[in-house]
């Protein structure tokens, strides 16, 4: 079966840093796979690379089977790989309906689009409530579960997530790792980048771990979980 | 990039050579080369400070204007009235500037533009003393039209002191405050800058740059018409500046220097020569246009830009050996009282309480978190005690001294130093030049050793970059001090902010979620250097997530939910409280 997502030699530059130099893997679908490392090891390069809002400079990226490289990042979302950025990214003067009707611009069926918004809503309850509710006066954990909303509303076969539990508290934390265990339930790929790296081998079936921009490890998340030098590099002990 | 080398000559040669040609050519029109060459300065000052200002041909009419009136009726030499009428530029630009400078973007354009208008208006008003509408009684007796030479002269002189006064402040502190503050006004006030007087500073001395020309310009032609400090004056100084690109001066003598040179050259080589273009008298215009769009697109920093790409940029390479880390600034005694003291403190927006009667008071020396679920007012109260906006009800007293009514960078000067839970570097400069705003009030030079360029200026910026240097280095970031700000990772970026708050040696330092964006081990010895920190006798107040941080390293912890204080005591003590656990840590 070919892969859902094949990259190769994915190379990005910033001026005179090079970010990611020549990464090659795969992305099966209805995995989750993880990508950790330390600061500056090139996880949101790649992401953004991949979804376009970075310009790779060099290698290729193939999805379902078309190349998408260097693409503009509205027709890389339009073939159905979405992400959702570090930093959340949310409208902040548009409500949270507003938001979500955003996140499914590239669809015609309207009515499709309104059940998708019920789907979300019943994702995350919490946001039901504040339907009307400028996007800007959520808090940072609401806005976060927005950001993952409105990017399932685009209903991606390839979900990007950059950090979803960063400046989050502790209960949140959970929550988030929750749901996106409950989307991958529901059939949607993910390639997740995380700094909470036990919680991303926790919820992934496969893990890369970058290091200067270069693929360090990579294998099933269950074993790297047991991998010593993972253990020493990114857990500590427990 | 070193294939584009010659990118910078093919824009500069052919603009040189045009003017050049201009002089050989046709001496008559040298002056207004080196006038608008000088407005286009006048302009740049305001752009570079990110005023958006088209007050120029006011001023430059003024400028006209007081120093004819002062030549010819007071029979005064220009020695006297030049820099009487740059004076009084400068007075009008104090004055106007007071409230105009609380505008921003188009508003200030729409009332800078008001006040060229009125002081047209005000000269048509006054024809006993300006020759109103015609401009009749100052059409001649110009004392020195006929000294075309020495007037040329003294234009040339007086660019290259503009050309060298310009070149000083880039390179100075000074010029480091105009860029910072430009890229990030919050941020530079949080470090000490006063980015209103800075503000004040450039909207008065590009008044009285403009001021300049326009005498020169009045002595020049030998007669006044206010139809010549219409709106497309403004525009024409606007359109010099934005041309030569808001980032670098020499940018805006080069955009000057096109855009009057151009339409003369196409006057006397093509209007001469082919007869039919004479019926398209606007063809200048037109080109002067099309030039100004093909830079706009192409070359979006204007001209300047082109040097940019290959300017080097300070390397890492001055590094000294690993220095002890800086301690505190202390300049005012120890006191009894508490380091920082909040009494009921409340901050609404709108109907929403943000934070409700919050107080708790520090000592100096130790180390405190403050926690809570998103939304609970931690980040509100980071902002209050910096000053970035003043708390509704409630004080904040610093040193038994309230300080909840001073601005940011007055409190940053106090000794409170913050990093942005949402980073906010000075992206488009360095690191390097990151850490060394933070050394902003530390630099202690005057202007006129800045200008004079004395050993002093020399030896204070070399330290500044010494210390910067070593605070890199001990954050780990040394290798990148030559990297543009923006293009380091997130977590990168949140230890230079620590490195550009530390570089101000502050008595206290806020964190607002350092560890945010980093992973277990390096949030681990983020821990061990604010342990560090605390035995150079560093305060902080740290905002952050991350509990095995915060109950590792906090002496005490201060607890929100809703914008209310819910719980307040030592890590062990906060962990175990009931509400806490239900608002925010959870059980299991």
């Amino acid at each position: 079966m070919a892969a859902l997502l094949e990259v190769r030699d994915l190379e990005v530059r910033y001026g005179s840093i090079e970010a990611v130099c020549g990464l090659s893997f795969t992305v099966q679908a209805g995995q989750v796979v993880s990508i950790i490392g330390a600061n500056g090891a090139g996880k949101s390069s790649t992401l953004l690379a991949l979804s376009g809002l970075v310009r790779p400079s060099g290698g290729s990226v193939v999805f379902q089977g078309e190349d998408i490289t260097g693409l503009r990042a509205d027709r890389i979302v339009r073939s159905g790989l979405v992400q959702v950025p570090e930093g959340r990214a949310i409208l902040n003067p548009l409500t949270v309906d507003e938001n979500l009707e955003l996140g499914g611009w590239i669809r015609k069926d309207q009515r499709a689009v309104r059940a998708s918004m019920e789907q979300v809503y019943a994702l995350f309850p919490g946001l039901a409530g504040r339907r009307r509710q400028l996007a800007g006066s959520l808090s940072g954990g609401e806005q976060q579960m927005l950001a993952i909303g409105r990017a399932l509303m685009a209903e991606p076969r390839l979900l990007l997530l950059d950090e979803p539990s960063m400046g989050l508290a502790p209960l949140l934390v959970k929550t988030i790792f929750d749901t996106i265990a409950a989307i991958t339930r529901a059939g949607t790929t993910v390639l997740l980048v995380e700094q909470n790296a036990r919680q991303a081998l926790r919820i992934s079936d496969q893990t890369i771990v970058l290091a200067h921009g270069r693929i360090f490890r990579e294998g099933p998340s269950a074993e790297l979980l047991a991998d010593p030098v993972i253990i020493e590099a990114f857990l500590g002990k427990a | 990039m070193s294939g584009r080398r010659w990118l910078p000559w093919a824009v500069v040669l052919p603009i040189v050579g045009l003017d050049l040609f201009i002089c050989v050519r046709n001496p008559g029109d040298l002056d207004r080369l080196l006038i608008n060459m000088i407005l286009a300065l006048s302009a740049f000052v305001t752009l570079h400070a990110k005023l958006l200002s088209l007050a120029n041909a006011g001023f430059m009419a003024i400028g006209a204007y007081a120093s004819a009136i002062i030549s010819i009726k007071l029979g005064l030499p220009i020695a006297v009235s030049i820099p009487a009428a740059v004076l009084l530029c400068a007075g009008v630009a104090l004055v106007i500037g007071m409230p105009v400078l609380k505008l921003k973007d188009v508003y200030l354009a729409i009332c800078t533009l008001g006040f060229g208008e009125m002081v047209r208006v005000l000269i048509i008003l006054t024809p006993d003393l300006t020759g109103g509408s015609t401009g009749a009684n100052l059409s001649t007796g110009f004392p020195y039209e006929a000294m075309k030479q020495t007037r040329t002269w003294m234009l040339g002189v007086l660019l290259a002191l503009l050309a060298y006064l310009f070149w000083a402040l880039s390179r100075s502190r000074i010029g480091r405050a105009f860029r910072a503050l430009r890229e990030n006004p919050q941020a530079a006030s949080t470090m000490g800058i006063d980015i209103v007087a800075y503000r004040r500073f450039a909207f008065v001395l590009s008044a009285m740059i403009a001021g300049v020309a326009g005498a020169f310009y009045a002595h020049s032609v030998g007669s006044l018409d206010n139809g010549d400090f219409k709106f497309n004056r403004a525009l024409d100084i606007l359109s010099y500046a934005v041309l030569g690109g808001s980032g670098q001066w020499f940018g805006s003598i080069l955009g000057g220097g096109f855009l009057t040179a151009l339409p003369i050259l196409l006057r006397e080589v093509l209007g001469a020569s082919v007869g039919f273009l004479k019926n398209f008298a606007q063809l200048p215009n037109i080109i002067n246009g099309l030039a100004l769009l093909l830079v706009v697109i192409f070359l979006p920093g204007g001209l300047a830009s082109v040097f940019g790409a290959g300017r080097k940029r300070p390397g890492p390479a001055a590094a000294g050996p690993v220095r002890e880390l800086p301690d505190p600034d202390k300049a005012t005694a120890p006191s009894e009282a508490p380091l920082l003291v909040l009494e009921d403190v409340s901050r609404h927006f709108g109907g929403l309480e943000a934070l409700g009667k919050v107080g708790f008071r520090m000592q100096e020396g130790l180390i405190y978190g403050l926690i809570g679920p998103n939304g609970a007012g931690k980040t509100t109260l980071i902002n209050l005690v910096s000053g970035l906006f003043p708390p509704s009800s409630g004080r904040i007293l610093w040193l038994g001294r309230e300080i909840q009514q001073r601005p940011a960078h007055r409190i940053a000067r106090a000794g409170i130093a913050r990093t942005f839970q949402n980073i906010q570097l000075f992206r488009e400069m360095t690191v390097l030049e990151n850490v060394i705003v933070g050394r902003h009030t530390h630099i202690r030079t005057s202007l006129l050793s800045t200008l004079l360029r004395l050993p002093r200026e020399g030896r204070e910026e070399r330290s500044a970059r010494a210390d910067a240097l070593a605070l890199l280095e001990r954050l780990g970031l040394a290798e990148l001090a030559g990297q543009r700000a923006g293009n380091l990772s997130y977590g990168d970026q949140r230890r230079v902010e620590i490195a550009r708050a530390l570089a101000m040696h502050p008595r206290l330092l806020l964190l607002d979620e350092p560890a945010a964006g980093m992973n277990e081990i390096e949030t681990r010895k983020l821990g061990a250097f604010i342990l560090e920190l605390k035995k150079h006798g560093y305060t902080l107040l740290i905002v952050e997530h991350h509990m095995d941080l915060i109950m590792k390293i906090c002496d005490e912890i201060v607890v929100l939910n809703f914008g209310r204080k819910i719980a307040q005591g030592t890590p062990a003590a906060v962990s175990r409280d009931e509400q806490v656990l239900e608002a925010y840590l959870g059980r299991d």
